[in-house]
């Protein structure tokens, strides 16, 4: 593929969310801070987003949250191609690492207020509030 | 500098090449060059300022000799040029300009693009040395901006006796005494001073001390809050002790001794409880927060039917991968392991299919994850199964620790309402024991919130404080630095006016000195003043201002007198080049001029006519004559000639 | 002679101011063959060093700002 720009390795959220993925992985109390990591915060924005099919583009400055390498290859890394067919329609889409990560940067940048709003906005502790989205 | 010889080379009216050797020692240090009016006596004066200085000859037409112009052929080459030897120094210098021209067709001439300009010291052994840096050099000798208080234009003899020539004599001094290097320094100081007495102005102060109290501050509160944190602690120790104590106590009451143990027990299996109950919300925590894949069960299938599809149109072969079937044919062996022979049937099979096959990398992409994502519905199912245990675990447990709570709570109210006295009253005291601990742990876990958002208050303000540091010390620097340039523009403009104070007096006396040993009217003239105003007066005997009254000559001679004021105290070694000084002097003054002028300079040039030149001036000049030339003007060719006198 | 009067009015003053103010002097004659010589960083930079030598000293000399920092 003649891509003229360099495959990225890490992943970007829009400024704006970063205080969101703060608030659900600082703090001690597991019930009311439910994630461990900001990986699995960016997991579940990303597949609010596709579950829900909507987008978001980064307007704002841009934050390198992680590389690809810390995404489990057994389940994260098919999962977030997976979207990314699914999104494109395009298999070959696979080949293009950019056009992957523009895409599951664009759900999670839509999704991570969904999140936010389930977890926080809701009656209950954060911790539940998550495990009743599990459908 | 101190001029040895000058040779010509088709420089105006001097046809060919022709030279002239001056006057240089002690005693004969005057050469005298006679020429009629328009004999060539400017042209020579020219040449010496155009060839050090390349200055003095616009407007004065055409440079190179119309002669040599005439006498060239079409196409020819005619050259000119100025050759001056000088010492300076102990030094000697070869200064050469020269610019070339070719003749047109039509008898003009072409200049050949720009003069060409050399300066070369000569060493000891005759041997000449280019000089890198020839306008610097010649500048460091006798600078351009003071040469023509050097190399004398007579016209403007009485130039700076004249009532407005304050202007003039102000200039004078100010270029040949080197006051304009002091007075850049002063205004360049002035400049830097002015911009940072600006930027001071912008500059923010007090910031530091703001933070530094901030800080001080929020330690204090961390302080405060981590003794209480420490207080409450001990309070919390002594607390549980007693409610130990009281324990032990019911334990040891016959009447109680059972149900206190009991309550041991049931507070033991509580502790186990809890401990469980936060390892399920544990695990429950790191399922849940893996499950996302979960939700897009719907997508993956979307594009597991995409993978599929690309497949079935046979793009890509099912289960076979490119690099097997590669590794195949390079070990000559089919699929079913037995050897085929090179173009065989099978060979040939497996050939085509690499043929028909895409590119490996998406092949192998598309396998792998196809397989992959199949195995999500599974796994997911598991998930939730996980998932569902544990919450009902978890509901168990929750309902466990309710019951032994309960129970605990009973055991209590029991002891409470215990007919024994001591019973009932220990156990109100237990009671409020564990109400205490209760709100020692509240208070404590919020202490320990605040405490931690102190640190990262103090962990700000320490980086802020860091950097208002570094700019108070900016601040610092900037005014050490307007203060040092403020001193010294100041201090300069002290001196300058001291020295300039200083030059003017010296000058002032000096030039009464040779005014009086020039002027004829000894006694008429009390004194000479330069004013501060830079006014050069002349003082009758009667103690008034004489300038109105002096004549042309007296006024030349006044005029004359700063010239060589200047020359001997500004201690430039440099000639005295007089361009018909005399012209316009009546014989007294003239007589009396020639007396002591030779002493005025160390160096002394005079291109005068026959007339300036003539008995008692000549006499008075003649011990002290060197070389003497005269220009010999024919006025057929309209060239000059040089001729060698003495 | 004319030097020497300079010299001999030149150290009335701080050391400091000496040495400032003959560098620019070295400078300024340098260029005087120019009409309109830029030389701003270069006396800038003349003044910043004097001027840090000179902070340095003080600071040497002062107790110290109260520090808070263990």
């Amino acid at each position: 593929m003649t891509d003229a720009t360099p495959e990225r390795d890490t992943v970007a959220i829009d400024s704006m969310a970063h205080d969101i993925y703060k608030q659900l992985t600082e703090g001690g109390n597991m019930l009311d801070v439910p994630f461990k990591t900001m990986k699995d915060v960016f997991m579940w924005a990303v597949c609010l987003g596709a579950q829900q099919g909507q987008k978001m583009p980064l307007t704002g400055k841009r934050i390198s949250i992680f590389r690809w390498a810390q995404f489990d290859p057994q389940i994260d890394v098919p999962l977030l191609k997976a979207i990314a067919i699914a999104e494109s329609g395009d298999v070959s889409i696979l080949l293009r690492r950019n056009d992957i990560l523009n895409i599951i940067e664009e759900y999670a940048n839509a999704g991570i207020y969904e999140l936010r709003a389930r977890i926080f906005d809701e009656f209950g502790q954060p911790l539940w509030n998550l495990v009743s989205m599990v459908p | 500098m101190k001029l040895e010889r000058i040779t010509l080379e088709n420089f105006r009216q001097y046809f060919g090449r022709q030279r002239l050797d001056f006057a240089k020692d002690k005693q004969h240090r005057v050469t005298v060059i006679h020429g009629v009016n328009g004999a060539g006596k400017t042209s020579l004066f020219l040449a010496i300022n155009w060839c050090l200085y390349g200055e003095g000859v616009s407007n004065v037409g055409e440079l190179i000799s119309k002669e040599a112009i005439k006498l060239a052929s079409s196409g020819e080459n005619v050259e000119m040029s100025v050759e001056l030897s000088f010492t300076h120094d102990g030094e000697r210098y070869l200064v050469k300009r020269s610019r070339h021209g070719t003749k047109m067709f039509d008898g003009s001439i072409q200049v050949n693009s720009a003069d060409e300009f050399i300066v070369m010291r000569i060493l000891w052994d005759g041997q000449a040395q280019t000089i890198k840096n020839p306008i610097g050099t010649i500048n460091a000798i006798l600078p351009s901006n003071i040469r023509s208080y050097f190399l004398f234009d007579g016209e403007k003899i009485d130039g700076f006796a004249k009532p407005e020539a304050a202007k003039e004599v102000k200039e004078a001094i100010y270029l040949v005494f080197k006051l304009e290097t002091l007075d850049r320094a002063r205004g360049h100081l002035e400049t830097a001073a002015s911009d940072y007495r600006k930027e001071l102005k912008t500059a923010t102060s007090g910031e530091l001390r703001g933070l530094l109290d901030e800080d001080e501050k929020a330690r204090e509160e961390l302080k405060r809050k981590e003794d209480r944190k420490a207080e409450i602690g001990i309070e919390l120790d002594v607390a549980r002790r007693k409610v130990a104590d009281i324990e032990q106590r019911l334990r040891e009451i016959q009447n109680v001794r059972f149900l206190q143990q009991q309550r041991d027990r049931i507070e033991q299996d509580l502790k186990v409880r809890r401990a469980e109950l936060e390892d399920v919300q544990n695990q429950i925590r790191d399922i849940t927060t893996t499950s996302y894949f979960t939700l897009v069960q719907p997508v993956i299938g979307r594009a597991l039917h995409l993978l599929d599809e690309k497949r079935e149109r046979g793009e890509i072969p099912s289960n076979i991968r490119r690099q097997f079937v590669e590794d195949l044919i390079a070990e000559m062996r089919c699929i079913c392991g037995r050897p085929f022979t090179d173009g065989s049937p099978e060979h040939l099979r497996l050939l085509r299919i690499i043929d028909n096959t895409l590119p490996g990398a998406l092949e192998d992409e598309v396998l792998d994850i196809s397989a992959t994502l199949r195995t999500f519905n599974g796994r997911a199912h598991r998930q939730r199964d996980d998932l569902t245990i544990h919450m009902k675990r978890r509901a168990e447990l929750v309902d466990l620790i309710k019951d032994l709570d309960a129970e605990a709570d009973d055991i209590g109210r029991r002891l409470k309402d215990s007919p024994l006295e001591e019973v009932s009253r220990l156990e109100l005291q237990r009671q409020s024991f564990l109400a205490d601990i209760d709100r020692y742990n509240t208070d404590t876990g919020s202490l320990a919130r605040d405490i931690d958002s102190l640190k990262e208050r103090i962990s700000q303000l320490e980086k802020r404080i860091g950097q208002a540091r570094k700019n108070e010390k900016k601040e610092k620097l900037l005014g050490i630095k307007f203060d040092l340039a403020q001193r010294a523009a100041d201090a300069i403009k002290d001196m300058y006016q001291t020295y300039a104070d200083d030059m003017r007096l010296r000058i002032e006396a000096k030039t009464k000195e040779i005014f009086k040993l020039l002027i004829w009217k000894d006694s008429h003239f009390q004194d000479v003043r330069l004013s501060p105003d830079f006014d050069l007066e002349v003082i009758d005997r009667y103690g008034r201002p004489a300038r109105p009254e002096l004549s042309a000559g007296e006024r030349q001679v006044l005029s004359l007198s700063f010239i060589t004021a200047m020359s001997r105290i500004s201690e430039e070694e440099a000639p005295l080049v007089m361009d018909t000084p005399f012209g316009r002097l009546s014989s007294q003054p003239r007589n009396n001029i020639t007396k002591f002028l030779p002493d005025l300079a160390d160096q002394l040039v005079l291109l005068v006519t026959d007339e300036e030149l003539r008995d008692q001036a000549r006499a008075n000049l003649e011990p002290r004559i060197g070389r003497e030339y005269r220009l010999q003007f024919d006025s057929k060719t309209s060239c000059t000639r040089i001729e060698e006198v003495r | 002679m004319l030097k020497e009067r300079l010299t001999q009015l030149f150290t009335l003053y701080d050391p400091t101011i000496q040495t400032l103010i003959s560098e620019v002097l070295m400078l300024e004659q340098a260029h005087i063959s120019m009409k309109r010589p830029h030389l701003k960083e270069q006396i800038d930079q003349i003044i910043s060093r004097l001027a840090n030598k000179e902070l340095d000293q003080v600071d040497k000399n002062s107790d110290g700002s109260r520090s808070l920092f263990g």
